[in-house]
């Protein structure tokens, strides 16, 4: 897989973070990650096609899912409820729709499908492709990125 | 003051637009999770103004608005959108919205976006 299909998911999940959570999104170290990997506590699955396909995945545990969807929704979340599973949703939708643009500028114009939100311990999480993984760490803990693209045939 | 329906599939997004309206002083009259939905409301309440997010199930924001407009070309109408999504939002000003907020926006963004619509 291209690092190159990384970076604008990387770069729109640090602009996006920072303007819902404020303060700063720094990049961790890149990691390859196997086609089959234990999810995080909370993972928000999203699906690529078009010039590109695969699935990005965005890997948190609870404590800074609560932490993001309370500073997206301006309210404490007591417990990790509709309306917050509906925020996370959200982030990854517009974390993986910010990235589209930046693909699109690139050459490769993707559409993505809603998010599909999977919590629990040990889940065990299966890709076409083996992912490259880079952690954004925010003031509300790691957000791992796992991108799993590959480029279309034809 | 104006009487708005939002339509959005996100439960939170629905909120969030629902805080910033009414803390403007507007009033939200009507609330829907898709596009079907928004028609219904818009003919039903006959609203100030209609914010559509664009990527709904059912009925989708596009929809939606050219159904409205059908309805009454006057209407007022303001698309939600994620980046990625550029040909939607020149689709939805050609039908007649009036304007669009790009996700994640301001509170002033949007209710810039909302005053424009209703002067204009």
């Amino acid at each position: 897989m291209k690092v190159e299909f990384v970076n604008p998911f990387l770069q729109a999940g640090s602009d996006v973070l920072i303007q819902f959570v404020g303060g700063s999104a720094e990049y961790g170290q890149l990691a390859v990650r196997s086609a089959i990997f234990t999810s995080q506590e909370l993972s928000i699955v999203v699906g690529v096609s078009g010039k590109i396909k695969g699935q990005v995945i965005y890997g948190m545990s609870t404590v800074t899912a609560s932490k993001i969807a309370a500073a997206m929704m301006g309210t404490e979340v007591v417990t990790f409820d509709e309306m917050a599973m509906s925020a996370i949703s959200e982030l990854g939708n517009i974390i993986s729709g910010n990235a589209m643009t930046l693909l699109s500028d690139a050459g490769f114009t993707c559409d993505i499908t809603p998010p599909t939100i999977v919590r629990g311990l040990a889940v065990q999480i299966a890709t076409h492709t083996p992912a490259l993984v880079v952690p954004l760490i925010t003031a509300c803990g790691n957000l791992d990125i796992n991108v799993a693209l590959q480029e279309t045939e034809g | 003051m104006a009487k708005v329906v939002i339509a959005d599939d996100a439960m939170f997004m629905r909120a969030t637009v629902k805080r910033v309206l009414t803390g403007a002083g507007h009033e939200v009259v009507g609330e829907g999770e898709n596009g079907r939905v928004a028609v219904s409301l818009y003919s039903s309440l006959q609203p100030d103004l209609v914010i559509l997010d664009i990527t709904m199930p059912e009925l989708d924001g596009i929809g939606a608005l050219g159904e409205i407009m059908s309805m009454n070309p006057a209407a007022r109408v303001i698309m939600c959108t994620a980046l990625g999504q550029q040909d939607k939002v020149k689709e939805a000003l050609m039908l007649g919205a009036r304007d669009y907020v790009v996700k994640p926006f301001t509170p002033d963004k949007l209710l810039t976006a909302v005053n424009h619509a209703l002067v204009g």
